[in-house]
């Protein structure tokens, strides 16, 4: 029977423990795993570590329950930027695209409550993509002078998730719209572009509000 | 000195360690430590953390490169980390200067007899 290693069986709790970008978090993990390694040959002193050496390397590392806190904050707080950045980016273009096809559209009659729809719908999009803006800025260069909000996460999921709402209601509007309008062909191409959009929004959102209810420490 | 101490201070410990140059996140442990005289204990989890958020603020960079037989994320200052540290020094030093004097004030000058 082998014996399990208890530098692995450490990093495997702590990634149990953690959620947000996939990407960052292997990161963070390969080099909790990387500090690990080294701090077990420092306490073997040269030569091979052995269990004792790595059981004590991850005692000097802390327990999942007081270090995780910690590394979720910090994966909490990218994994809203990456939601920030998504609204911020992603919206202003789908904003435009609405805008234009009002205007092409305009002409042939775009239905009336359609165009009174997309406006208010647009309306809610840019204020979502300008408090997405915000909270890039708030969790940027921004934060070395100002503390980050403890909140800031869960209020940029509720941004992206209201931003999501509003695409899939713009994406259900130029569906329908393209339906009944002779244009239909630029109303259901843009309604294909509203819909990807809203996908890549809406799971990114969903990421980010369950990381946002996790528990979390500030760093300093 | 335990990890209670060091609170609050982490960020400045972990920029001091890299003003000589890059090091991997162990050998930023090891300088700190080293520096101090063993007297300051990081504890090697939080420390991670920080230095995601050290990079995320633009006051560190790090690159993956090779270190012995292993490839390692190294860290170094980057122009905005330099000027926090200098920032850092500037108050550390006002906050001991304010604690010293009201800890170990100058003894007071006798009354002329």
């Amino acid at each position: 029977m082998t014996v399990p290693d208890p530098i692995e069986e450490h990093v495997a709790a702590l990634a149990a423990a953690l959620h947000g970008p996939a990407r960052v978090k292997a990161r963070m993990l390969t080099e909790a795993r990387d500090a690990l390694t080294d701090a077990a040959a420092d306490i073997a002193d040269g030569g091979s570590p052995d269990g004792r050496a790595a059981r004590q390397a991850v005692d000097d590392f802390g327990s999942v329950e007081d270090i995780a806190p910690a590394f979720q904050c910090e994966l909490t707080i990218v994994q809203a930027r990456h939601t920030a950045r998504r609204v911020a980016l992603i919206v202003p273009f789908l904003a435009l695209t609405w805008y234009v096809l009002v205007i092409v559209d305009h002409g042939r009659g775009l239905p009336y409550p359609v165009e009174v729809l997309t406006a208010h719908v647009g309306g809610v999009a840019a204020a979502a993509a300008l408090l997405a803006a915000a909270s890039l800025a708030a969790t940027g260069a921004l934060a070395r002078r100002l503390p980050t909000p403890r909140r800031l996460p869960l209020m940029v999921a509720w941004t992206g998730t209201a931003a999501c709402a509003a695409v899939a209601i713009s994406a259900v509007t130029l569906t329908t719209a393209s339906a009944l309008a002779g244009n239909g062909l630029v109303s259901a191409g843009v309604g294909v572009l509203t819909i990807a959009s809203h996908v890549r929004i809406a799971a990114s959102a969903r990421s980010c509000r369950q990381c946002a209810r996790l528990p979390v420490v500030a760093h300093r | 000195m335990k990890g209670d101490a060091v609170r609050g201070h982490l960020d400045a410990l972990l920029l001091a360690a890299l003003e000589q140059g890059p090091l991997h996140g162990y050998a930023i442990i090891t300088a700190v430590q080293q520096r101090s005289g063993g007297a300051l204990e990081l504890r090697t989890g939080t420390m991670y953390p920080a230095l995601n958020r050290l990079e995320r603020l633009g006051l560190l960079r790090s690159d993956w490169q090779s270190v012995g037989e292993r490839r390692r994320r190294c860290y170094e200052l980057t122009d905005a980390g330099r000027r926090s540290l200098a920032e850092e020094r500037t108050a550390w030093r006002e906050l001991t200067a304010a604690i010293g004097a009201v800890l170990d004030p100058a003894p007071a000058p006798r009354p002329a007899t």
